[in-house]
């Protein structure tokens, strides 16, 4: 904010861990030669080495926890607040800085403009935050309770201020918040509902004027205002990439990391032995960060500690000799579980495997067998579910944690639905082939209906994008050889729900009752398997495909 | 981001509409009229701005 200088070896801030001083090369006045060196005579302990630099230290680990933290949002594509034009408006981290005792101002509240204390106060909230528009829709979680809390602080310093915040929602929903929001607005503190669309400036005075539509009564209102505090939202670390691709973690819509279960696994990523603390995963309070890291340590330990480490007993083995040296199925594993080198066979990473199935259905070969899924027995259960009068039923592949759940939700739920329907099984939508559902056609199935997760429930990080990019060639497929594509159907069930499970088998069947003999008949002849490339020429396609 | 237009057929229940796409988008799909996910990705169409 340019209200003070920091010199060049300094503690980053008073609440700092480890609260030990860092040395900031670019405003030290150099070492080589040491030109000052003082703060090498006075430290008693020795610690400044002035030659020290970054190094990349290689250690082996049997976890890791990722605590990356957060950024915090900036403020300045959001024009309307004019945070880049005019000097009274700040950030709520700025206010934080100002208002601390350690801070520029040994916490006196000045305003930037005029060094003047100001007495009208306003706080903007979810800048940054539950805005679609600037592709942030999420709730950053923490920032109503610290508006309160600098009201608080700001009374607590001042008690002649005026403090007014603007907001959409107070969302104070921890032990004691809601207690701290109505002590601030016994304190005096004004919430208005709503958010200012626009900010004007006296540039005479430096004082701003809000505008802003007050929800509650339907009215517009001007406020003036000496000094205007943007409450800004938290964003993913700039780092979360880099982290990312190195872990073979995913992420949420709003681009923090997937955990592996919402509820049942909040802390584990979906790569073993990857816990995750704090922001990384999605914004929280410090109370939540706390929990949340001492359940990751807890875990880590217990893994470290075991002393045997269970592998899942659901994994792919490739079968060296059949395998074509593509690599797409490492190109597809979710968990980066297989390893491949140009020119030579994948390898199946068991430890790392999570049994989502989709190199098997990736592989062209057959060089990939799913132990429990096989090819043959998935084929053999297609076969044998169509043996008889296939024209009577709906062939459905259901995935084993959602679609399968959800089906027996509405069966425990005494929902009704058509018993026309014949669902087979499989750990993930993913592990459907191309070739599993044609051979369900081809042995007479009016309609199949490939069902998965939704998108964030995916057990398998997010295999089940696989199933969306298969159904969308099959489609293609189908309308080459003149079959109805309609006649293969994509759902996303959950394991909740039971009622949506009974409506789409209900669809299926009325899908099914449209599908004519002549139509069944066609498709058994057109979609034939041609004759077999050699593995030659079908490995280079491959590799020309990726 | 780089945005493109384009075009999906819900298969279950034939209703055809656009729908802007950022690059890199994974978003789960469902049909506007009938909410169904059996959505069909057509063909691109010109950038939006």
């Amino acid at each position: 904010m340019g209200l003070s200088s920091r010199k060049a070896i300094h503690i980053p801030f008073p609440q700092a861990v480890p609260c030990s001083y860092i040395l900031n090369m670019d405003d030290c006045l150099g070492n080589n030669p040491i030109a000052c060196g003082k703060c090498a005579e006075v430290c008693e302990k020795k610690a400044i080495n002035y030659d020290d630099r970054d190094e990349v230290i290689t250690r082996d680990v049997g976890a890791v926890i990722v605590a990356i933290g957060l950024d915090v949002y900036d403020p300045t594509e959001m024009d309307e607040y004019g945070y880049s034009r005019f000097n009274n408006v700040i950030t709520s981290m700025e206010f934080e800085r100002l208002i601390c005792a350690g801070g520029p101002t040994a916490g006196h509240f000045v305003r930037p403009s005029d060094s003047e204390r100001p007495k009208r106060i306003g706080f903007i909230q979810c800048v940054g935050s539950r805005n679609p528009k600037i592709g942030r829709p999420y709730c950053s979680n923490i920032c109503c309770m610290n508006t309160i809390k600098d009201t608080l602080l700001h009374e607590d310093h001042y008690p002649d201020v005026e403090n007014v915040v603007f907001y959409q929602d107070i969302r104070a929903f921890g032990k004691s918040f809601e207690d701290m929001f109505q002590r601030s607005k016994q304190a005096g503190t004004r919430y208005i509902r709503g958010l200012p669309g626009d900010i004007e400036e006296d540039p005479e005075t430096g004082n701003l004027t809000a505008t802003v539509e007050n929800t509650t009564s339907g009215k517009i209102e001007r406020h003036e205002l000496d000094m205007l505090v943007l409450s800004v939202g938290v964003i993913p670390p700039m780092d979360l990439l880099k982290i990312s691709g190195m872990l073979t973690l995913s992420k949420t819509a709003d681009g923090f990391f997937m955990e592996s279960h919402p509820k049942l696994k909040p802390v584990d990523a979906p790569t073993r032995g990857v816990y995750f603390a704090g922001f990384c995963e999605s914004p929280k309070d410090i109370k939540e960060s706390v929990c949340q890291a001492g359940a990751a340590a807890s875990k880590s330990s217990a893994l470290l500690n075991a002393k045997q480490i269970q592998i899942e007993a659901i994994t792919s083995r490739i079968d060296e000799q059949a395998c074509a040296k593509c690599g797409l199925c490492a190109g597809i594993c979710p968990y980066g579980a297989i390893s491949w080198k140009k020119g030579e066979a994948a390898v199946v990473i068991e430890a790392a495997c999570a049994g989502c199935g989709s190199c098997g259905a990736t592989c062209r070969f057959g060089a990939i067998t799913m132990r429990h899924f096989t090819d043959n027995q998935l084929m053999a259960q297609v076969q044998g579910v169509l043996a008889e009068k296939p024209e009577d039923k709906v062939f459905v592949f259901a995935c084993n944690w959602c679609s399968y759940a959800g089906g027996d939700m509405a069966g425990i739920s005494r929902i009704q639905y058509p018993a026309s329907n014949r669902v087979v099984r499989t750990m993930c939508s993913a592990r459907v082939s191309e070739e599993m559902v044609l051979e369900a056609f081809r042995c007479g199935a009016p309609v199949v209906l490939v069902s998965g997760c939704h998108y964030a429930d995916c057990h398998y990080i997010n295999a089940n994008r696989q199933t969306v990019a298969r159904v969308q060639r099959l489609w293609n497929t189908l309308e080459k050889a003149g079959v109805r594509p309609e006649r293969l159907q994509l759902e996303w069930i959950s394991a909740a729900e039971g009622q949506k499970f009974a409506k789409v088998m209900s669809q299926m069947e009325e899908l099914r009752k449209t599908v004519t003999m002549d139509e069944m008949a066609h498709a058994r002849e057109a979609l034939k398997p041609k004759p077999k490339k050699t593995a030659k020429k079908e490995a280079a396609a491959a590799g020309a495909a990726t | 981001m780089a945005a493109t237009r384009e075009t999906f057929r819900c298969m279950m229940c034939g209703h055809e509409y656009e729908e802007t796409v950022d690059k890199g988008e994974d978003k789960e799909r469902s049909c506007p009229k009938c909410r169904s996910n059996s959505i069909r990705h057509l063909k691109k169409k010109k950038a939006a701005t």
